[in-house]
């Protein structure tokens, strides 16, 4: 066994009660991983991309713990998830809930404290800890204050510094720059590229593809569960070649993407909104040979072209051709 | 790694930790603690009042009749002050897992390699520490105001008493979570308990005045023990066993299986959670 996270074959399904006005209800089988199988290396930072709903959240809660897998195995840093559940938790440093998973009435202080003695740091090494933590997340001058009193941001670092408490060689972020502003995501995307160094294996979920793009080693995209894509950056953008995704600006009906999706080598169109209208992204399988038909496509169902460019392939562009929408989309409603 | 494998010691420290934790953030409330002793005599008061209301002066000797004391104060004041304790022992743990669940604190505590009865066995005694502060206060202050003498009888074994019937009380208690954590819900479960609770243990009367089906219902619970133990070592009342002792084991016998009850059943219900939408759903 090499991987400090291996998964195989590993599937989930609950029930879940879906409600009907005030007091019908009825329930229904939710498939929320397929199947997925999958290794993260020692000492990489490794992406898990995939819209909400797509089943990220319950593989890491698998992997946490928290959740049972109906089928599959999965070892953590050489634990068996359900065999040898302690190990797995103590070898694991989470942030999974963001700053709801933290004490509003104590002080930050308090809360890494308390945490610390969840993970049986004696006194003295968790009053340590807590120091060493709130220094590095800069939060040192507000340790006394009750987290009540944080900013959103602030919490969210405390947050942070919760999952380093137990100094695991795997640690799980789950979009750990959510409400953070620029310089503060900044910092904390600095502090998590400090940690890498250091040798710690990193999973890390983020809506933000640029922030995949350039903190991750390699990313795996998820969707309905099942695992869609996995590898490095440049393997993902290279198994899409650079002239086969065009983006056209202008104004886009949705008859107009209905028109282009039905042409034989689109392999995905998505349509989101721009500075000057509407975007439409294109991946073809065959380069830009097909490119008057899309144009005369769009054209005969009342879209308005004002710009065609090939672009290069970013990650996004892999996520949409994998996925068939952007990252960005909502998919609650699925 | 500075995360160290689970010792006697550390596992201690964690029902310290915790207890302390929940302490600290009590006392972020300082009004919820003043009130903690005010109910208890208010509580009691309306029973009391009612008494003299209707059985005017012989109301004493009234309640001798059926109770074996004429001293319905103090009766119907440990009636309150015991059933302090036991509410709180459902309110604090049902509480905590409910507080935890909603704000999202529970999963934290399920993603650490502690087991959860350690918490639980901090938040049992924070919640000791606060009930029997609020109890005793309560008696003392009730027994003031309303003009009896609360060191009359045997304090040390009605103290006994009290310590013996603690275990069981929060091995149900957590059996009681158990529920909180499956149905997702703690008020109404409460409010509910609350009343059952004080009609079983007989906080304001005895339980021989119920019919037989009853009263054998009454008697598997343990708090009915507890508070029939400490009326009888403080006012001189009888024993269901006659004896102090056997009284005493029966609570012993209820601390040995009520706290395994409340494991198993609680470890099953996390289980059965775990296996479905997971701790974090509330």
């Amino acid at each position: 066994m090499t991987g400090t996270v291996r998964v195989e074959n590993l599937s989930k399904t609950y029930q879940v009660r879906q409600r009907k006005g005030l007091f019908k209800s009825f329930r229904s089988t939710v498939e929320a991983l397929k199947g997925v199988t999958l290794e993260v290396r020692p000492g990489e930072i490794f992406g898990l991309l995939g819209p909400n709903g797509a089943g990220k959240t319950t593989l890491i809660k698998i992997l946490t713990t928290l959740l049972l897998p109906s089928s599959g195995e999965a070892w953590v840093n050489g634990f068996h998830v359900q065999r040898q559940e302690n190990q797995v938790r103590a070898s694991v440093g989470c942030m999974l809930m963001g700053e709801r998973g933290l004490y509003w009435k104590l002080t930050g202080r308090e809360n890494l404290e308390y945490f610390g003695a969840l993970y049986h740091l004696s006194p003295q090494d968790r009053r340590q800890r807590a120091l060493e933590i709130l220094e590095r997340i800069q939060l040192g001058e507000i340790a006394d204050r009750t987290v009540e009193t944080y900013s959103s941001g602030q919490k969210m670092k405390l947050a942070f510094g919760k999952a380093l408490i137990n100094d695991a060689p795997l640690l799980v972020l789950d979009e750990p720059t959510n409400t953070l502003d620029v310089p503060s995501a900044s910092e904390l995307r600095a502090v998590v590229r400090d940690l890498h160094a250091q040798g710690k294996t990193i999973i890390y979920t983020t809506h933000i593809m640029s922030e995949a793009e350039t903190l991750c080693d390699r990313v795996a995209i998820i969707d309905h569960g099942q695992l869609l894509a996995l590898g490095s950056i440049e393997e993902l953008k290279d198994s899409l070649r650079r002239d086969q995704v065009t983006r056209i600006e202008g104004v886009i009906p949705s008859r107009a993407v209905a028109a282009v999706k039905r042409l034989p080598t689109v392999q995905q169109a998505t349509r989101t909104s721009a500075d000057s209208g509407d975007l439409l992204t294109i991946v073809t399988s065959d380069g830009h040979e097909f490119l008057p038909q899309i144009i005369e496509a769009l054209t005969q169902t009342g879209a308005t072209i004002k710009k065609i460019a090939p672009e290069e392939v970013t990650l996004e562009d892999v996520f949409i051709a994998k996925t068939g929408r952007t990252l960005a989309e909502d998919t609650r409603e699925r | 790694m500075t995360a160290t494998s689970p010792t006697l010691k550390s596992n201690l420290s964690i029902v310290l930790a915790s207890a302390r934790m929940r302490l600290a953030t009590i006392s972020r409330y300082p009004g919820q603690l003043l009130m903690d002793i005010f109910i208890p005599i208010v509580f009691a008061a309306m029973p009391i009042l009612l008494g003299r209301a209707t059985a005017g002066p012989d109301a004493g000797e009234n309640f001798a009749q059926n109770t074996g004391t004429s001293n319905y104060v103090a009766y119907m004041l440990i009636g309150s002050a015991a059933f302090t304790i036991v509410t709180y022992a459902f309110w604090h743990i049902a509480y905590w897992l409910r507080w935890e669940q909603e704000t999202g604190t529970l999963e934290a505590l399920y993603l650490s390699p502690t087991h959860r009865v350690w918490v639980a066995g901090g938040t049992a005694l924070y919640s000791c520490l606060r009930s029997l502060f609020s109890a005793s206060a309560a008696f003392l202050i009730g027994s003031k105001i309303l003009g009896v003498n609360p060191f009359e009888g045997g304090v040390g074994l009605a103290f006994l008493f009290i310590l013996s019937g603690l275990i069981p009380i929060y091995g149900l208690a957590l059996l009681f979570g158990a529920l909180v954590i499956k149905v997702k819900e703690a008020n109404a479960l409460i409010n509910l308990m609350q009343w059952g609770v004080s009609f079983l243990m007989g906080i304001f009367f005895p339980i021989a005045m119920f019919p037989p089906l009853l009263r054998a219902i009454a008697l598997l619970f343990p708090p009915t023990w507890m508070t029939n133990g400490v009326r009888s070592a403080l006012l001189g009342l009888t024993y269901f066993f006659q004896e102090w002792y056997l009284d005493l084991a029966v609570l012993w016998a209820f601390a040995l299986i009520a706290p395994l009850l409340g494991y198993w059943v609680f470890t099953r219900a996390e289980t059965s959670i775990r296996r479905n939408e997971g701790v974090g759903q509330f």
